[in-house]
């Protein structure tokens, strides 16, 4: 069957009336931005996950393809942002290769709600649309109940507070491409700095009208640890060994079978 | 106590070497804390790709078998075993699936793609989102811990023997703060042809 | 649990904690004793339940340590004490060299299990009172007053929160070998052979099978180190190193301190026990 299943889900709750608290699920934390220019649209994001109090990936990707032009940022659970724009990703091919165009982003961006709406809240995804199509550039933000918002700049996660003070300050409608860049790459460096949640690295997609994306990955990289003096590494027979066996990964099994006794195998109606 | 994960204990680590891989768990069972058995392996191989699995031991033993199911049928179906970066997906979206329900556990996989010989290891949280990482995993409910021994043990391109030695003490000396991990260890260490699996002399306490 | 906790609580408040104290320095020998600040709050019992009991809470931010395995036997020659050194918050194992035998003076020994700090702080105090019993009375302490002295005081903060298990073991003329139970229940019971805490059960399991009046004194010793091992074996929340000690007439002897990590496994090679484990 396709799908969600629930099975799971009586005895899970019959766990948690017995005390047992659910366990908590990686969380992206995360800065997300996204902001126009004259002629496309960037949005970058941090790329930091966390789980809990404990940083679980220094440098995941929070920058996810929908379509060659249309990419999403995403904040919330992790695994949510991942999964569900995988699956509008590919919904998105198919429809562009019904209709025989090129996917637009308030497509993308319609099929993303419809879907959150459909399982109100529950999928805790936070995305930032964006991408260009015949129609031009586009920038939305959705919720993980579904609504959506249309703006020049957007910004979401727990660092979205830092980020947005940058925007605010900076942001003007004639920003060039290279200014914008900046800008949000300075958006989210103020996550990485003031917001807990948020860390490591920048990573950036650019989207120019007429033109694929282009991802850049580590855009920055402020946080480069730095080198240990010193080798923690262990002699040779340090550690004490009961039993060890080794064996051969490779397997090629080989066996002759004879033309003559495979003929009389075959025959079946001897 | 208040967490499923942490009713029957047990940890796990993976890390990259120089063309090598290595996973290992501890063997500890227990039932809070009565120590049940210490022969319940966490690591299960299928073909050539690891898979570690903690948490709920029901849920360890559950999906172990799923995972040797699908990836038998894979098998018969492409005639060659399952990469370890196809499996990663394969276990994701396993997870996915139960979104609503999940099964406590915290797995990791490791091996190396039989193709490309690249060695590949990802860890993943309780609904599927993977963790793709260049230097080491860790799951259980020693990970903390094993977060702690890993960055400060952990370098790039160790030789086999030397990542065994780094694996262990790492696994060794994080179990070792946590009650509920322990009681005996086993370590895999996987090279593009062959598999040394070493069980540990441990602590018994 | 806290069903059975809450038969045996009042509902404190300031009142009450004030009212206890002036009692204890109505005590005309505790004139000596230090009082607890009170925090300001209506009721810290309740307050100091919700922050720090787990099996209320499990979620509760300050984790006390608990879990331990202490034991403590009469026998011809005397008593032997042995315990564990684990201590553990959560399942984080905060030290393996715990000092669980507290020496509450020359002739006296209290072991601990449960609250490691109200275990430390009431037999330390327990000592200074038996110090003044000794310049009052121009005689040692007999093991059932000091254990009555530590049991009473217990008593008067039933039900706020203090948690403690623990054997008050001594050697006097009038007395021979004597051990008493007390805990924090207000419990005191005098016995043969007790084990408490977390591992209590499996050093049960070895200690009866092969406890009996005659033991020699290197028997008993090794009984009780047995025992113990047995325990920090199965039991998650027991472990690190054991402690051993002889009480006699002359007072307590050490008898060191060994680390469960090569003692498992040279009891294996010798014994051919512990069968369960390869190796």
């Amino acid at each position: 069957m396709p799908g969600l299943a629930f099975d799971n889900y009586q005895r899970n709750n019959y766990l948690t009336t017995k005390g047992y608290g659910s366990p908590t699920a990686t969380s992206t934390g995360t800065t997300i931005v996204g902001c126009k220019f004259n002629g496309g649209v960037v949005i970058a994001a941090d790329t930091r996950a966390t789980s809990g109090d404990i940083v679980a990936d220094k440098n995941c990707e929070k920058l996810h393809r929908l379509a060659p032009q249309i990419w999403c940022a995403g904040a919330g659970t992790a695994a949510d942002t991942e999964m569900v724009t995988q699956l509008i990703g590919s919904n998105l091919e198919l429809h562009s290769l019904h209709l025989n165009r090129k996917p637009r982003v308030v497509t993308a961006m319609t099929m993303l709600k419809q879907h959150l709406y459909k399982y109100q809240g529950h999928i805790g995804a936070y995305l930032i649309v964006a991408g260009t199509d015949p129609t031009g550039a586009h920038l939305f933000s959705i919720h993980a109940h579904g609504s959506t918002d249309v703006g020049q700049y957007q910004s979401l996660g727990s660092g979205s507070l830092a980020a947005m003070a940058v925007l605010e300050s900076e942001w003007n409608e004639k920003l060039t491409k290279e200014e914008a860049m900046k800008l949000c790459s300075d958006a989210i460096e103020a996550g990485i700095w003031n917001d807990l949640g948020s860390g490591s690295n920048v990573d950036l997609c650019v989207m120019e009208v007429g033109q694929d994306a282009v991802l850049y990955r580590n855009y920055l990289t402020p946080n480069v640890r730095e080198a240990k003096t010193r080798s923690y590494k262990f002699g040779r027979g340090t550690t004490a060994v009961l039993r060890e066996s080794i064996y051969s990964l490779v397997e090629v099994q080989e066996e002759i079978v004879s033309f003559k006794s495979a003929a009389e195998a075959i025959e079946v109606d001897a | 106590m208040s967490d499923p994960n942490s009713i029957n204990g047990g940890s796990a680590v993976a890390m990259v070497g120089k063309d090598c891989v290595a996973i290992a768990c501890d063997l500890r069972l227990g039932n809070q804390s009565l120590g049940l058995a210490n022969n319940f392996e966490k690591v299960f191989q299928l073909g050539h790709t690891f898979l570690g699995l903690t948490g709920l031991a029901s849920d360890v033993t559950t999906l172990s078998e799923t995972f040797r199911l699908k990836t038998n049928l894979y098998k018969m179906r492409e005639e060659r075993t399952i990469e370890p970066e196809t499996f990663a997906n394969l276990v994701s979206s396993t997870l996915y699936e139960k979104r609503f329900g999940p099964y406590f556990v915290g797995p990791i996989v490791a091996g190396i793609n039989s193709q490309t010989k690249k060695p590949f290891i990802c860890g993943f949280d309780l609904i599927g989102c993977i963790d793709f990482a260049k230097d080491f995993i860790v799951s259980g409910t020693a990970s903390d811990q094993l977060y702690g021994m890993c960055e400060a043990l952990y370098e790039p391109n160790l030789e086999p023997e030397d990542l065994f030695e780094t694996i262990s003490q790492a696994l060794l000396n994080a179990v070792d703060r946590d009650a509920l991990s322990g009681w005996g260890a086993v370590v895999y260490i996987v090279t593009k042809d062959q598999v040394v699996r070493k069980v540990l002399r441990t602590r018994q306490d | 649990m806290n069903s059975v906790a809450s038969q045996f609580t009042f509902k404190n408040t300031k009142q009450d904690f004030q009212d206890a104290q002036q009692s204890l320095s109505g005590f005309q020998q505790l004139n000596l004793a230090p009082s607890l600040a009170l925090p300001p709050i209506s009721q810290p019992t309740d307050f100091l339940r919700a922050h720090t009991d787990d099996s209320v809470n499990p979620d509760c931010k300050i984790k006390i340590a608990h879990g331990t395995t202490t034991l403590a036997f009469r026998f011809k020659e005397g008593i032997v004490v042995a315990v564990d050194s684990r201590a553990t918050a959560g399942n984080w194992i905060a030290s393996q060299t715990v000092k669980k035998v507290i020496e509450i003076n020359p002739f006296l020994l209290g072991t601990m299990a449960g609250g490691a700090a109200d275990c430390q702080y009431w037999e330390t105090w327990l000592g200074t009172q038996c110090r003044l019993h000794e310049l009052r009375e121009k005689e040692r302490i007999s093991v059932a007053a000091a254990s009555k002295i530590l049991s009473n005081l217990v008593y008067l903060y039933k039900g706020m929160g203090l948690s403690m298990g623990t054997m008050v073991c001594g050697y006097t003329k009038k007395e021979g070998p004597t051990i008493y139970y007390v805990d924090s229940d207000g419990t005191r019971l005098k016995g043969d052979l007790f084990c408490v805490g977390s591992g209590q059960t499996f050093a049960y399991g070895v200690l009866d099978a092969s406890y009996h009046w005659d033991l020699s004194v290197d028997e008993a010793l090794e009984l009780g180190k047995r025992s113990i091992l047995a325990a920090t074996h199965r039991d998650a929340y027991s472990g690190g190193s054991i402690n051993l000690f002889h009480v006699t007439e002359q007072g307590w002897v050490f008898h060191g301190n060994y680390d469960v990590g090569p003692l498992f496994w040279e009891t294996k090679a010798q014994e051919g026990s512990f069968n369960n484990v390869e190796g």
